[in-house]
């Protein structure tokens, strides 16, 4: 009798992660087809209308570049983290929070020219998702708490926190059937560049850019590199493992707090829970997909936001947009499965017979 | 917070009681899942993913069936099936339990609204009955509240008792706790670490789903809906932590999380001036807290995590 198992190929096959990835998406395709099938949606019409409504043509890119902002800040912000072998799982927060922090710069500036708020609020986002990251990546250095944890249930305290101010002290009096959060300031708003496309795009793609070359060609991102392969090593150069412990933390943070600026300023008019559909959740995917690379994260960034903009654009057709969700997460286990396959492969071995 | 001049009547505290018992079947039966899993050295993050499918599932099959119990049944089904994609991609492949079982929470939420984008606001219901015992249920106060449940109450307190005593008084069991304190030792000793976590992971994705099938039939006061889980999957996650990983203890953190969010929806009923929506902070804040206390705690004495959780375990090839 044989049985199949996984060996370890003696080298790994080249180009794998990329080639996963399209392997990955093809998959999702095809499950998220039988799926459609099942319960009796027009397969092709929904996939045509998600190419057509995400990249079909200029307008709709530039929708697709704005989603893609957040989800590869949140997608850097994952991989930043990763870097020291921490999981951020809370950029989801540290965005809610970094839109809180705008909004609240915001209120102060109610009187601020146009570019001198854009600024401040900006910087109140990256300020506020550092701060919401700070208290994780400190009792993390100090005391060892997996920052696993207390990143994702941190998430739950900012949307409830959003909740709380949009009930209370930030209502807006004008707010007729539910309680909203009072605007933001008019001249607060992000100017577009390329058709709808906002200046937040730029911003997010120069700090992906920014990180990559630090990454590489700094001192600081080469000690980062050591610490994160090996602390021991670290220690012995005399790198403090516990300044780059909280460090990456506050960096990653700050990075999803900007997304939160961003959101605030770029897209959205007012504070509210829904300011972050799950950017931080996808960008957990996004990162994993793309190996923790700031250059990958760019690339599925914008695959994402083309799924996440398609996805909404299916509505209108009377099928449900959350089969965005589904495709994404399929690309994902798709990935994965295949990534496997590629540094492994099945052989069919002889099962051993037990003499009885 | 104004605490004095608290009048709470009979019946409102009676209310109250019954509530915290409803939402700590809630999280017991989730949390229950997840410390199954965990103690096998898996980390499923995917229980808000697990619940939502079991929500409509279960409510689907109560829904169409008539009965409550198909609708439990089904939903547990429904939980199992999706932490089977966790444990063949956290398991069986090795990945990284973290991204895969967040992947499992996006997988889970988009395919409950899928499916149950025809059933929002369907108006048929399988109600889970309160269940009466005679004699105990004609107490005064504790038959009104606790000999007054849904059967279902009664089964998670039975899956606990059964969880403790696999988990501490049975090879499996013992099998289970190596797998999560040290799988090269499991595995010297002769258990099939992959077998026993991909085991767990599927058992506390039923138990998941369970839970989720008992929101859509009994506690919410609606059909289903797109996230009608609100949220509580991550509570169920928080209480695992918050509970030790035993499950004695996770049920007695399932009555206080339970008793904070029963609290919320009658904080104004009883004249309590705090907001409802800080006080649904608490569970979150609660488990941060314990969690650095024990952090604290480990530099004298071992931690109650799992040593091995979120470790996958790939026997080397010989």
């Amino acid at each position: 009798m044989k049985k199949l198992v996984l060996v370890r190929r003696e080298t790994p096959t080249r180009g794998g992660q990329p080639a996963a990835f399209v392997a990955g998406f093809i998959l999702a395709l095809g499950l998220g087809a039988i799926l459609l099938l099942i319960s009796g949606d027009p397969v092709w019409e929904v996939y045509t209308r998600m190419f057509e409504r995400s990249l079909g043509s200029k307008d709709v890119m530039s929708a697709t570049l704005n989603r893609a902002t957040p989800l590869a800040l949140a997608g850097l912000a994952v991989s930043i983290a990763a870097t020291m072998g921490l999981w951020n799982i809370g950029a989801e927060g540290q965005i809610l929070f970094g839109a809180t922090a705008a909004t609240f710069v915001g209120r102060i500036g109610e009187d601020w020219s146009g570019p001198v708020l854009i600024i401040a609020m900006l910087l109140g986002g990256a300020i506020g998702g550092a701060l919401w990251a700070a208290g994780p990546g400190l009792v993390r250095a100090e005391l060892g708490v997996s920052e696993i944890i207390t990143t994702l249930m941190l998430n739950e305290v900012a949307l409830r926190l959003i909740r709380y101010l949009q009930n209370g002290r930030w209502k807006d009096p004008e707010g007729l059937l539910f309680p909203v959060i009072e605007p933001r300031p008019v001249q607060s708003g992000l100017g577009t560049i390329w058709e709808r496309a906002h200046l937040g795009v730029v911003i997010a793609f120069a700090v992906v850019a920014a990180f990559a070359w630090f990454a590489k060609h700094s001192v600081w991102g080469y000690e980062l590199k050591i610490a994160g392969a090996s602390p021991k090593t670290a220690a012995y150069a005399g790198i403090s493992m516990r300044r780059k412990v909280l460090g990456v933390m506050v960096l990653s943070g700050a990075v999803a707090g900007l997304a939160g600026g961003i959101e605030l300023t770029g897209t959205a008019t007012r504070l509210d829970v829904n300011i972050s559909s799950g950017f931080g959740f996808a960008g957990i995917i996004v990162a994993a997909l793309a190996l923790m690379r700031p250059s990958g994260v760019a690339v599925v960034a914008l695959l994402f936001g083309a799924v996440q903009v398609g996805g909404i654009s299916i509505q209108s057709i009377g099928v449900s947009s959350a089969v965005s969700g589904v495709l994404q997460a399929l690309i994902l286990f798709g990935a994965i499965g295949a990534g496997v396959l590629s540094s492994y492969r099945v052989q069919a071995v002889e099962r051993k017979v037990v003499a009885t | 917070m104004i605490l004095a001049d608290i009048t709470i009547s009979e019946a409102a505290a009676i209310g109250l009681v019954i509530a915290t018992i409803q939402f700590a079947t809630l999280l017991y039966l989730a949390a229950l899942g997840e410390t199954i899993a965990e103690r096998a050295g898996v980390l499923n993050l995917g229980v808000e993913g697990m619940m939502a499918v079991g929500a409509v599932t279960g409510y689907i099959a109560g829904a169409v069936s008539g009965s409550p119990w198909i609708g439990l049944l089904v939903g547990a089904l429904g939980g199992a099936l999706l932490a089977s994609i966790h444990a063949f991609v956290a398991v069986g492949l090795g990945a990284d339990q973290v991204v895969s079982g967040l992947a499992l929470t996006i997988l889970g939420l988009g395919l409950a609204d899928y499916i149950g984008a025809d059933y929002t606001g369907d108006s048929r219901r399988a109600w889970f009955a309160d269940v009466d015992i005679p004699v105990l249920t004609d107490i005064p106060w504790v038959g009104e509240t606790i000999f007054a449940a849904t059967p279902v109450t009664y089964l998670a307190a039975l899956l606990g008792v059964s969880t403790w005593f696999v988990l501490n008084r049975t090879a499996i069991g013992l099998g289970i706790r190596a797998a999560g304190e040290s799988a090269s030792t499991a595995d010297a000793a002769g258990h099939s670490v992959a077998r026993i976590r991909a085991g767990a992971v599927v058992v506390g994705g039923a138990f998941a789903g369970m839970s989720g099938a008992y929101l859509t039939n009994t506690l919410v006061g609606t059909s289903w809906s797109q996230g009608v889980t609100a949220g509580r999957g991550w509570i169920a996650v928080a209480l695992v932590i918050f509970g030790a990983w035993r499950p004695g203890r996770v049920a007695l953190g399932a009555l206080l999380f339970g008793f904070t969010l029963a609290l919320q929806l009658r904080l104004s009923g009883f004249g309590i001036d705090f907001s409802p929506i800080l006080m649904s902070m608490a569970p979150f804040l609660m488990t941060i807290i314990v969690l650095i206390f024990i952090s604290y705690r480990a530099r004298n004495k071992p931690s109650p995590a799992p040593a091995a959780i979120g470790i996958p375990y790939r026997r080397e090839e010989r």
